[in-house]
């Protein structure tokens, strides 16, 4: 989320992948930083160690999302 | 029954039980009569009777007493039978209470909760975090078994409790069970218990050791990876479990951790089984880094850092992550400071007027 938001400072358009269990820090920092609103996207929990097949399957199910948040309209990230 | 103390008001009472030595070096809630007596009330029993006698001091456990702890220590009533149970614990012969209370090592009574007490008396926390801070129930009453030994036991730094640093989970370390969430049987079943019993289970611990382990699904021997790691933090040689050996144990896996052996099949009996042989060492190593406490070991060229599998204790608590918890023990006392479950009485307590 930190690094979501520090990259959007810099005007690089940026989407932050959280996973559930992290998802209320997410919420957090973002308040914290005073960017509430951050574009984000919630992962299931856990993603690391989980094998090559099943983020194949978790980037599969995500990538709408994060395109979605790339491309709408600020109200509607 | 108590000898009760006099004071101008609550802030003088609260420099005069600094000044006796009746803190925890903390600000307390002050013992007034009426809040022992609604603690003692909502303990169902009577003020007078008495738990067993708490070393090394040799006092009393009265109801009236723990019940004093319980309101210094900020218990709400609903704590309440928690912390009977707690105390029961730590004054069952194998426990080794006064032994642990006067040794020279850094070891803290673990109080482990499972079953329906952890919702029903306050909400102790198994989740992020549970060892604190920040969850009432779990700090305040570990802090109020605390309390008992400091002011039934009589347990005063450099005095009478001779750990030479102590440690932090010495003010309090209390944590439930994460039940519903774990994919094995919890605790209080592998020991025996049924599972809508509640229980509490206390073993002398040191503070938590973390063991990282990062998974990989991928890797066959992704369980045996993370096993060898709880094994090392369990028992390297610088633990008494290694070194005095025959104690206890604690495991606490982080959910993530407890997934990657669920999902090798393992059981709870399976993974203690693997770590009571991950922890059998040459003697060689006993002789080399053990001094005068590995002449005790005789035999075969292995030595076991534990007893048996069960000595290990397993549960899952905390968030999901990279990191799990192991608390080597003391191992010494007659009975090398054993692990004693003791089950909370819901029943006699009663709810108290507002």
């Amino acid at each position: 989320m930190r690094d979501g938001i520090s990259m959007a400072r810099l005007g690089i358009p940026s989407v932050a992948l959280v996973t559930e269990d992290f998802w209320p820090q997410g919420d957090f920092t973002a308040r914290s930083l005073g960017m509430p609103d951050a574009p984000r996207v919630q992962l299931p929990h856990p993603v690391a160690g989980t094998g090559e097949a099943n983020l194949q399957r978790v980037a599969s199910e995500v990538v709408d999302n994060i395109m979605q948040s790339f491309t709408a309209e600020p109200d509607h990230v | 029954m108590s000898e009760w103390l006099e004071a101008a008001d609550e802030a003088a009472a609260l420099e005069q039980l600094h000044d006796l030595g009746c803190t925890d070096g903390l600000p307390v809630v002050i013992p007034t009569i009426e809040r022992v007596e609604r603690m003692v009330l909502a303990s169902g029993q009577a003020a007078d009777m008495v738990l067993g006698v708490m070393g090394p001091a040799l006092g009393v456990a009265t109801v009236e007493k723990v019940a004093v702890a319980a309101v210094m220590a900020g218990c709400t009533a609903e704590h309440m039978p928690v912390v009977m149970a707690a105390v029961q614990a730590v004054l069952q012969p194998e426990f080794d209470l006064t032994e642990m209370q006067s040794t020279t090592h850094c070891t803290a009574p673990l109080i482990i909760v499972n079953g329906p007490a952890r919702h029903d008396c306050g909400g102790i926390a198994s989740g992020f975090g549970a060892l604190g801070p920040g969850h009432r129930a779990n700090a305040s009453i570990g802090r109020a078994l605390r309390l008992c030994m400091i002011n039934i036991g009589g347990a005063r730094p450099g005095s009478s409790d001779m750990a030479l640093l102590g440690h932090p989970g010495k003010f309090t370390y209390c944590l439930a069970e994460d039940e519903e969430h774990s994919p094995f049987t919890p605790l209080h079943v592998g020991r025996g218990f049924a599972p809508d019993d509640s229980v509490v289970t206390v073993i002398g611990a040191e503070a938590p050791h973390s063991v990282i382990y990062s998974g990989n699904a991928d890797d066959p021997n992704d369980a045996e990876n993370l096993l060898h790691q709880l094994a090392v933090g369990l028992a390297n040689m610088a633990t008494n479990n290694a070194v005095l050996t025959g104690g206890g144990a604690v495991v606490v896996l982080n959910p993530e951790h407890a997934q990657i052996l669920s999902q090798a099949n393992l059981t709870r009996e399976h993974i203690v089984q693997r770590l009571f042989e991950l922890t059998h060492f040459p003697k060689a190593q006993l002789k080399q880094y053990g001094g005068s406490f590995a002449t005790r070991i005789t035999g075969d060229d292995d030595y076991r850092a534990f007893n048996a599998p069960e000595d290990i204790l397993l549960l899952m608590a905390g968030g999901s992550g990279l990191y799990s918890m192991v608390m080597p023990s003391w191992c010494a006392g007659k009975h090398k400071n054993s692990a004693v479950s003791q089950l909370v009485e819901l029943n006699p307590f009663c709810e108290i007027p507002g």
